[in-house]
């Protein structure tokens, strides 16, 4: 409903604006559009702006994503270029373009902070779930695990009527069985069951961990922009983030951003 | 002579085992107290006992002993002695008993009325008399009021802050100091007051909630009970949590509610185990900021500072570590050290560790930081001195510690910085334009509830295994029913084979009894339920009500009368006549099997 009303008032906000102002937008279409040719013409700001539009009107497409990944490196942010790169993958699994730039942008973070302090890293997380389901799409397991589900009772039914295994039968029977327990395990990882929160990437260069959620409190330690974290928890307007490393602090929400915009917390 | 004893014996039992079943028990429960009548603290010996004389003993109860937590069970031993005799009258007699014999230890002042020990011997139940003990309050100690009415505040000789009272058991938070500075240590310590009988194997704690506070935990491996009083009544008090904790900011810091769970009881037959829950009560305490003026990084606790270098001449362009090293006690965690710029010197980010321990209550460690200082232009550098300010609550007063500077010296010419390895080609100096090329089509797909999360996802997912579940119970019931079918058919059709051999060997009687036999086990099979014990009269009545149409029962009933009346005259039937009433009883079968019946 939020969402609905968000997008009422970006078409209503366009369309008034359009009466005053020439070539003005007047759907998301020509907003996407607007927000290309500022990209072509190297006016960053504005693009970030058009693709952040789309996107707080709950436009979820990988290829807003990537251009605004695109739009965040080309204009040197590249935490927020990481994170945008990141919800386009979550979306749209091996895409080429979209994970190289990601790399890119990630070796231009460390090159630029090693050549300032003279070593750099960037905390990634990477678990064998992510591994073996990174290039699925959730809906891809889902639809797997219904069809795997059918298949699987359907030889249960065949062999319980038949009063017969062949050997067809068995080797359906087992290929079923396994792609139900693939896509459930895969669902499991992509919905985050075994993970204790959302994945989020440090937005600002230095995000200061601290002890409670309270700007006054000590530090405890530091993320870096780029850096992938989970939150765990959240108190009016902290989060409180878990490294790779380990290591958890209470940091402001607007220095992380999530990387699946409509995840809650566990 | 063995033989004769053992004949005698043989005899003894043969006869004695009747006389046995047919005697009535002989039993006696007992529940005795000895004294009835006691102080708080002194000793009671609680003896149940049953003594059957004639039977055998199945269970003995006393239920209420679990009522009184405050019956505390010193030591608890189980009696059952048991004594065989031989008598010639009346057999074998087995004498038996079993008692359980407990010393109580009160803890609190009251009477305990036991309702009577009821024993069971040979299904039968049989029950003592009931018993009542009468507990004072102990020489010197205070009457206390009832639990019931008792104010959570007014808890006699134990200070109870940070507890609600509970008469059976209760956490308490004891926080010291309730008042610190940030950065002062603060003991938290989580006690559980108990009356009751805990396993210590079954105590699970939960920690308290303690945001704004650097915490450092003191495990506790073993569970070790101490003796308080309150309102007049002993508890068992154990340490369940202990920490060390650093208000990180001023305010007032809440110390989140703890609790616990545990299993009382089970340590014998009588005592069912039972689960025990308790939370606590959160206690707040007020953090002030540090007397100003506050010098720059003060933090709690008192240091030692030590600073050195690992080189004193170097290649300039080449590294030193600098190594500083803040001891005391304190948290070290809070240590900040700025390294002060230094001309012609580059300072890499440091490495910092901690070593951190918990001795005397008190928590102390050692903070290192390595910062790797790069000599950038020839010369002597000097690494200033570098002060550590402290804050002595004790004292109410700062205190530093101070290193004194460090030197190295960089000789040759400065050099600019080479890469270790050439790269082959020259690495493009990072530009935006590298990134891209954006996608300019966009199907601008709105946020999208996964698949996994629709409504049809559900029903789809659970539609398989039902619909497998509907398909197996309904095969079952046929092939259940096609294997009852086939079974009665078999026996039926044995049953004609069996009337044709009589045919055959001329035997009517075992003809028609098997006859009537096969008709009877038809309908048994097709109405699911036995006929063969109803008369002729009902049987029609059952058959119409089932369904069967008016000639089939007809049919029927008179066959089984034919052949009741042919098997006590058998002697004026012929061969022709059995031979028909076989072809007769063959069809009557087939359509009774397939006869369509209504329940």
């Amino acid at each position: 409903m939020k969402r609905l009303v968000t997008v009422a008032c970006l078409i209503l906000g366009v369309s008034i604006g359009a009466a005053g102002q020439e070539g003005g937008s007047s759907s998301l279409t020509e907003v996407f559009e607007g927000a290309n040719v500022a990209a072509s013409r190297g006016d960053h700001a504005s693009a970030v702006s058009g693709y952040g539009m789309l996107v707080d009107a709950g436009v979820r497409d990988p290829d807003v994503f990537y251009n605004l990944g695109t739009a965040f490196a080309q204009s040197g942010d590249y935490p927020r270029a990481i994170l945008n790169y990141e919800r386009a993958l979550e979306l749209r699994p091996n895409d080429d373009a979209t994970e190289e730039n990601l790399r890119m942008a990630e070796r231009r973070l460390e090159e630029g902070r090693a050549e300032a302090e003279g070593e750099a890293t960037i905390q990634r997380r990477s678990s064998i779930g992510d591994a073996i389901f990174g290039s699925l799409t959730e809906d891809a397991l889902a639809y797997a695990l219904l069809l795997a589900n059918l298949c699987f009772f359907v030889c249960l039914a065949w062999a319980w009527t038949s009063r017969a295994w062949s050997g067809g039968l068995i080797a359906a029977f087992v290929a079923a069985g396994l792609i139900l327990a693939f896509s459930a395990l895969g669902i499991g990882v992509k919905a985050g069951t075994f993970r204790d929160g959302p994945r989020a990437i440090a937005l600002d260069d230095r995000v200061v961990l601290l002890e409670g959620p309270d700007e006054q409190a000590q530090m405890r330690g530091e993320a870096r922009g780029g850096d992938r974290c989970e939150v765990i928890g959240a108190d009016r307007d902290f989060v409180k983030l878990r490294v790779v490393s380990g290591l958890e602090g209470w940091v402001p929400a607007a220095a992380v951003g999530l990387v699946d915009l409509d995840e809650g917390l566990h | 002579m063995r033989a004769v004893a053992a004949l005698m014996m043989i005899a003894a039992m043969a006869f004695g085992w009747p006389a046995r079943g047919l005697a009535e028990p002989e039993v006696d429960v007992t529940l005795d107290a000895s004294p009835t009548e006691a102080r708080v603290g002194e000793m009671m010996r609680l003896e149940v006992r049953v003594r059957v004389k004639g039977g055998s003993i199945e269970q003995l109860q006393l239920e209420d002993l679990q009522k009184y937590p405050e019956l505390e069970i010193i030591s608890h031993q189980t009696v059952r002695p048991m004594q065989v005799s031989f008598g010639f009258g009346s057999g074998v007699q087995v004498e038996s008993s079993l008692g359980h014999v407990y010393v109580l230890r009160a803890t609190a002042p009251g009477e305990y009325a036991f309702s009577p020990a009821v024993a069971k011997v040979d299904g039968r139940t049989y029950q003592s008399q009931p018993l009542t003990l009468h507990v004072r309050a102990g020489a010197g100690m205070k009457a206390t009021p009832s639990p019931a009415t008792m104010a959570p505040n007014d808890q006699g000789e134990a200070d109870l802050s940070g507890a609600q009272y509970d008469e059976r058991a209760f956490l308490r938070t004891v926080v010291e100091p309730q008042r610190a500075y940030v950065g002062q240590q603060v003991n938290v310590t989580i006690y559980l007051y108990t009356r009751l009988r805990l396993g210590p194997q079954s105590v699970a704690p939960g920690k308290p909630a303690m945001d704004g506070f650097w915490v450092y935990d003191d495990p506790i491996t073993n569970l070790q009970a101490q003796s308080a009083t309150v309102a007049g009544a002993r508890y068992q008090v154990y340490a369940l949590h202990r920490s060390v904790a650093f208000p990180q900011r001023t305010g007032e810091l809440t110390i989140g509610a703890p609790s616990v769970t545990f299993d009382v009881g089970g340590a014998s037959f009588f005592d069912a185990p039972q689960r025990i829950q308790r939370e606590g009560v959160p206690v707040t305490i007020d953090v002030e900021a540090l007397p100003t003026p506050v010098p720059a990084n003060a933090v709690v606790g008192s240091y030692d500072i030590q600073m050195w270098i690992d080189r004193a001449a170097v290649a300039t362009g080449d590294a030193v570590t600098l190594r500083v090293d803040a001891t005391g006690v304190g948290n070290v965690q809070d240590l900040r050290i700025d390294l002060p710029p230094m001309v012609g010197v580059r300072a890499l980010q440091p490495a910092i560790r901690d070593q951190q321990r918990l001795t005397g209550g008190k928590l102390s460690g050692t903070r290192s930081w390595e910062w790797i200082l790069i000599a950038e232009a020839p010369g002597e550098h000097q690494v200033p001195p570098l002060a550590i300010h402290y804050f002595d609550p004790a004292e109410g007063q700062y205190g530093a510690a101070i290193a004194p500077s460090v030197s190295f010296t960089a000789s040759g010419a400065a050099r600019t910085p080479q890469p270790a390895v050439e790269p082959a080609t020259p690495r493009p100096k990072p530009d935006g334009a590298a990134f891209g090329p954006i996608s300019v089509y966009s199907a601008l797909r709105r946020g999208e509830v996964p698949v996994r999360s629709r409504g049809w996802f559900g029903w789809l997912l659970a539609f398989p295994p039902f619909a497998f579940g509907l398909l197996a119970l309904a095969l079952s019931v046929v092939r259940r029913r096609e294997q009852r079918s086939a079974t009665s058919g078999a026996v039926q059709r044995e049953l004609v084979r069996s009337a044709r051999t009589a045919l055959e060997s001329d035997d009517p009687r075992t003809f028609y009894d098997r006859i009537v036999s096969a008709i009877t086990h038809a309908i048994d099979a097709s109405l699911g339920e036995p006929v063969g014990a109803l008369p002729h009269v009902e049987l029609r009545t059952r058959l119409g009500r089932a369904g069967f149409d008016d000639d089939l029962v007809d049919r029927v009933i008179n066959e089984l009368e034919g052949a009741d009346f042919a098997r006590f005259a058998a002697s004026g039937v012929n061969q022709d006549e059995m031979q028909r009433c076989l072809q007769r009883t063959a069809a009557i079968i087939e359509r009774v099997q397939r006869a369509k019946v209504s329940p």
